[in-house]
């Protein structure tokens, strides 16, 4: 049997990429059916398959690592390569929502009463519940960096403590804000104040609930062993995500929370 | 050779707990916080030269995934095809 004379990982074939991207079909497809033709029956089918394949080629890259041995240092570069790059991009995609805000809202126009907050909008208190949960957020990098310092230090009890506050402190995040959102004075359809606000606040809380899966994943793997103290790439990878997320929450309080309140 | 790891693990990885050369058996009761390290046996199972895919390697489980899946996206692919052809009709005709 041929044995590779190289550090890379040639993957076995899979049909995880094709299956994703029909997934995404269903998916786009089903919410033109649900906006216009009120069908949620292909939404339903798309979203499903999307979290099928996620699984599925998820589950089959930690076979391939703990399990198999694929993950060479070389590997494990490129895979800190791409998930730099994808959080790069990430980046740019908040930032998009950030120039939208301080477009409509360095220049208020005459329609919103020429200033801002827009005339009638009562803002939330930048000193309530989001000082709040800047302080959980911030909080939860202190922890996620224990958790790290547990695994390369080899205490595994300290690390799933740690990695487990990490995850209750995102849940604290995602419920106060949903209770925040309910209980807003102003909606998503309320002037740009509102559009800007649910847009750039929701795709943020969607993060964090993905962050938190993640987060989630990593603490399995560590009870199950899959780490070692010197090979933990998927959670330095949760980690630098979470981070990105708290980030972001930070210049989303600055900017829309407090500077525009 | 640099980076290559062996196809059968030799040694354990680092166990997490920091001990050396212990095995699961050999640990004292307070390591086996949550669960023994099974990742040993899963290596010998993913590491059978049965020349079956890594989503296929568990047999009768990833199956049956594979082929839910399949269905889904296959016949979810169809259902959409033949939806935007109806949407994409005059729309004189409502279609359901």
């Amino acid at each position: 049997m041929a044995h590779q004379a190289h550090s890379y990982h040639m993957v076995d074939p899979s049909p995880w990429p094709i299956f994703g991207a029909a997934a995404a079909l269903l998916t786009t497809s089903g919410l033109i059916m649900w906006f216009h033709y009120n069908s949620s029956m292909l939404l339903t089918l798309g979203l499903i398959s999307m979290l099928l394949v996620m699984l599925q080629w998820w589950r089959d890259i930690v076979r391939e690592s703990t399990f198999q041995g694929h993950h060479t240092p070389t590997v494990q570069k490129g895979l800190r390569y791409g998930m730099i790059l994808f959080i790069t991009s990430e980046a740019f995609f908040f930032l998009g929502f950030f120039w939208a805000f301080f477009h409509s809202s360095l220049a208020p126009t005459p329609e919103l009463g020429g200033q801002w907050p827009p005339t009638g909008i009562k803002p939330l208190n930048p000193m309530e519940v989001p000082l709040l949960n800047t302080a959980i957020l911030l909080a939860s990098g202190v922890t996620v960096t224990w958790a790290h310092h547990s695994i390369t230090e080899g205490n595994r009890k300290h690390a799933i403590h740690a990695l487990t506050l990490t995850i209750l402190l995102g849940f604290y995040f995602t419920a106060l804000q949903a209770m925040e959102y309910h209980e807003a004075p102003f909606s998503i359809a309320d002037s740009v104040y509102g559009s800007t606000f649910f847009v750039a606040t929701g795709f943020h809380g969607l993060h964090v609930i993905i962050g938190s899966s993640f987060l989630t994943v990593c603490l399995f793997r560590l009870i199950k062993f899959h780490f070692t103290s010197d090979h933990h790439f998927g959670f330095e990878a949760a980690a630098w995500y979470w981070h990105f997320v708290d980030v972001i929450w930070l210049f989303l309080y600055m900017t829309i929370y407090w500077w525009g309140s | 050779m640099q980076g290559l790891k062996p196809i059968v693990s030799t040694e354990s990885p680092a166990l997490i707990f920091g001990t050396t050369t212990k095995l699961a058996s050999d640990l004292p009761a307070t390591d086996s916080f949550l669960g023994k390290n099974k990742v040993p046996d899963l290596q010998k199972i993913f590491q059978k030269a049965d020349g079956l895919p890594v989503h296929l390697k568990r047999g009768v489980p990833d199956r049956l995934l594979y082929r839910t899946t399949m269905a889904l996206t296959i016949g979810g692919t169809i259902y959409c095809l033949v939806a935007l052809y109806m949407a994409s009709q005059p729309r004189n005709q409502k279609s359901v």
